[in-house]
């Protein structure tokens, strides 16, 4: 080996040690934000109670027990878990989608999963015969499904570019939102309230079951990107150079959106459409880590998890007593943050 | 820019991301291992147990002293249970008296100032109700309002209060006011150890009700004047018209002998927008709407202030700005003076009986000669409530 390989490699070397470096100081955030979210709250618990509660569940009393497993823990579980969630399905949109500005959310997987909650809550049409409040859940869930299903099979039937799939994205997100106002048009008051509440997320709609739902699509996620990671990374400098490498562009891009859609229709099932997360996590990510996707993934991952980890936090925390909505929160929080990042790409000229 | 060829497969950069799952997954079977919890002790008191107004049947401590009001309006009901003081045992409530009719909550917090220290917990139709805060305060009971049942069922509130021991109960007078409002009345009445009071208002309600049934009840239809009931008018001045299905007011207006001319397109719906031009063609008998004192809380709203702070002055300006929108000059009704505003918390309130009482006085003057509805609210304040009556809560265009 020449010397300069041998220094290429040991730049490499480095490059990486100081993306683990990040990618570490980046969960680090994650469990001091997730802890915060945990002691945060009017009811009686500090922190140091939540933590024996925790460690020792028998030991607290009723009441404590009641608001560290029954409230705190499922809602501050839940944010980490669909702010991970939302962050790399962004990310990977991102990424095989070529386009800065992809999210569940722009791309109309969220408003999809709300026409289908919409129409549970409005006309209790139910598409699985399950009952009750479920049925809003699951109704969203196959909508969401189906935004990715049309976004797929449209894609494949006019070519895998990334340009069609964010054209059909668009034309969904408008198609879907054109829906939304006629269900809103033809339900009563009462209907109107819960579905714009439904649509401006909700982190209380958290459940032991639907944590382990959460659990278990990430562990399906994250190991097939992350196994993909290289082929990924290689799709950043082209379609025509990934496929030089012997990379199967389309075969690889349908793969990463069915994944895509796994995670958004699950998250939005079951907290609503929360906006932002999805799209300014990876973007953080990918100014700290650079495009390297065995990191940019996971790591994006985290800041969303981190982002919708203090925005839980914040809605409990401005006012005591009173539970901002978290869509709301998350908006508030990523609008200025996305316009000064918008803008220091622009300083820098990139 | 690494190369491609050489993998660096098996180093700890392959390997981490595994290693972080592994975590993920202990973590969340640690979590699964946690096992129920077992719910607080339920109180020792003596317990009633009740049918709300969403059918369920909950255990109430009997003489409920901490409650929790999921509607800020709930007020206007424990203000006939609790005369000496509505507030002395609301520990929690929502902002929507305070945003929507200011007038009643600066009357009432004038006379009883402690109402300040109540704890807020927010919007009733946006945020999620903190339960959390609910076991800080120690509540005895939550009230609900109907219309938020699915969501507190979503949400999790229902089940999440119960395991903490806290009974949830539902009232209505907004959904179906004609039929729930002397039910919820008891039903509260019920919990708080109030029945008495709860029973003499029930009484009242009746007399006054029957008073317009047993005259209006059986009109046959072409003795009932057609009229528009404009929800809300003014609350966005650039939109006209919203107006309500056979429900609530336009309920309102059938029981006073009326048509609604709303009942016919929003059948299956609470209400919603109409085109102005449908109504002009239709030429309604009279033209009705409600208000409140929005203005507070939305600067740009032009509805007629009614409440306890209105004044003639300020309603026949805003009736004047109201009538003079696009098109409804065209009106009959309007040329005719048939325009009548009608404070809009009635459509959310136990008093809406009297509301009644006064479209049925202005659709049939003739039927209704010896009957007062300004008497009938006076007397209500007189007999029922904390405070006296003052400004103005129904007026005639002049």
């Amino acid at each position: 080996m020449t010397s300069i390989a041998l220094t290429a490699v040991a730049g490499y070397r480095r490059a990486t040690r100081r993306r683990l470096g990040l990618f570490g100081l980046g969960l680090v955030a994650l469990l001091a934000a997730f802890v915060t979210d945990l002691a945060v709250g009017p009811g009686p618990a500090t922190l140091g109670q939540v933590i024996s509660a925790l460690i020792d569940p028998s030991a607290a009393d009723a009441r404590l027990r009641l608001v560290v497993f029954d409230l705190r823990l499922p809602i501050a579980l839940m944010a980490v878990l669909v702010g991970a969630m939302l962050g790399l399905a962004g990310a990977a949109m991102q990424t095989i989608l070529n386009n800065p500005l992809a999210d569940p959310f722009t791309l109309g997987v969220s408003a999809a999963a709300s026409v289908g909650a919409s129409l549970a809550i409005a006309f209790g049409w139910v598409l699985l015969p399950v009952g009750g409040t479920i049925a809003i859940t699951t109704n969203a869930f196959v909508f969401a499904l189906m935004a990715c299903l049309a976004l797929f099979g449209l894609t494949k039937l006019r070519g895998v570019s990334a340009e069609t799939m964010v054209l059909v994205g668009i034309a969904l997100l408008f198609t879907c939102n054109a829906l939304l106002a006629l269900i809103q048009y033809r339900s009563n008051e009462t209907q109107l309230q819960q579905i714009v509440f439904w649509i401006m997320g909700s982190l209380s709609r958290a459940s032991f079951e639907k944590i382990g739902i959460c659990v278990v699509a990430l562990g399906i996620a994250l190991p097939w990107m992350l196994a993909r990671g290289w082929a990924l990374t290689a799709l950043r400098l082209g379609d025509e150079r990934a496929e030089s490498m012997g990379i199967k562009v389309d075969r690889l891009r349908l793969e990463i959106l069915a994944l895509v859609s796994l995670l958004a229709a699950i998250s939005v099932a079951f907290v609503g459409a929360i906006g932002f997360v999805g799209l300014v996590g990876p973007h953080i990510a990918r100014l700290a880590i650079g495009e390297d996707q065995r990191f940019f993934l996971p790591l994006s991952a985290a800041t969303s998890a981190i982002i919708l980890s203090l925005a839980s936090t914040l809605s409990k925390a401005v006012t005591p007593g009173i539970i901002y909505p978290i869509g709301m929160i998350t908006s508030l929080i990523g609008v200025p943050f996305f316009i000064s990042l918008i803008l220091s790409i622009r300083s820098r000229g990139a | 820019m690494p190369s491609f060829r050489r993998r660096e497969n098996g180093s700890a950069t392959a390997r981490f991301p595994f290693l972080f799952l592994l975590a993920f997954f202990a973590t969340a079977s640690l979590l699964w291992s946690v096992s129920a919890i077992s719910p607080a002790h339920a109180q020792t008191a003596e317990t009633v147990e009740v049918t709300d107004l969403a059918g369920r049947t909950v255990r109430v401590k009997k003489g409920v002293q901490r409650m929790i009001l999921g509607e800020g309006r709930q007020l206007y009901g424990l203000a006939v249970l609790e005369r000496d003081n509505p507030f002395k045992r609301v520990v929690g409530w929502r902002d929507d008296l305070k945003v929507n009719d200011p007038d009643a909550w600066r009357k009432y917090r004038a006379k009883f100032p402690e109402a300040e220290k109540i704890a807020d917990f927010g919007n009733p139709y946006t945020s999620d109700f903190s339960v959390e805060k609910v076991l800080a305060l120690d509540a005895d009971v939550v009230v609900l309002d109907l219309g938020n049942y699915f969501k507190a069922q979503e949400s999790g509130t229902i089940a999440k209060l119960e395991k903490a021991g806290i009974p949830v109960v539902f009232i209505d007078w907004r959904e179906d006011p004609s039929q729930n409002t002397v039910p919820s009345l008891i039903l509260l009445g019920r919990i708080m150890d109030r029945e008495k009071e709860a029973l003499a208002f029930a009484d009242f309600y009746l007399r006054q009700i029957r008073l317009v049934y047993t005259r209006v009840g059986n009109l046959k239809e072409k003795d009932r004047p057609l009229v528009f009931m404009e929800r809300a008018a003014g609350y966005n001045p650039n939109n006209c018209c919203s107006t309500w299905g056979a429900t609530n007011f336009g309920k309102f207006v059938e029981e006073a002998g009326g048509r609604n001319w709303g009942s016919r397109f929003f059948s299956s719906t609470s209400g919603g927008d109409v085109n102005v031009e449908k109504v002009i063609a239709d030429d309604p008998d009279f033209y009705l709407m409600t208000g409140a004192n929005w203005s507070e809380a939305i600067p740009s709203s032009t509805a007629a202030p009614m409440g306890y702070e209105a004044t003639d002055e300020k309603v026949q300006a805003s009736l004047k700005t109201l009538t003079a929108r696009p098109g409804l000059s065209l009106l009959r009704a309007v040329r005719e003076k048939h325009v009548m505003v009608l404070y809009h918390q009635f459509y959310n309130s136990p008093y809406s009986f009297v509301a009644v009482q006064a479209v049925a006085k202005m659709l049939h003057p003739d039927r209704f000669k010896d009957v007062d509805p300004q008497a009938t609210w006076t007397e209500l304040h007189a007999k029922f409530l904390p405070v006296e009556t003052s400004g103005l809560f129904w007026a005639t265009m002049k």
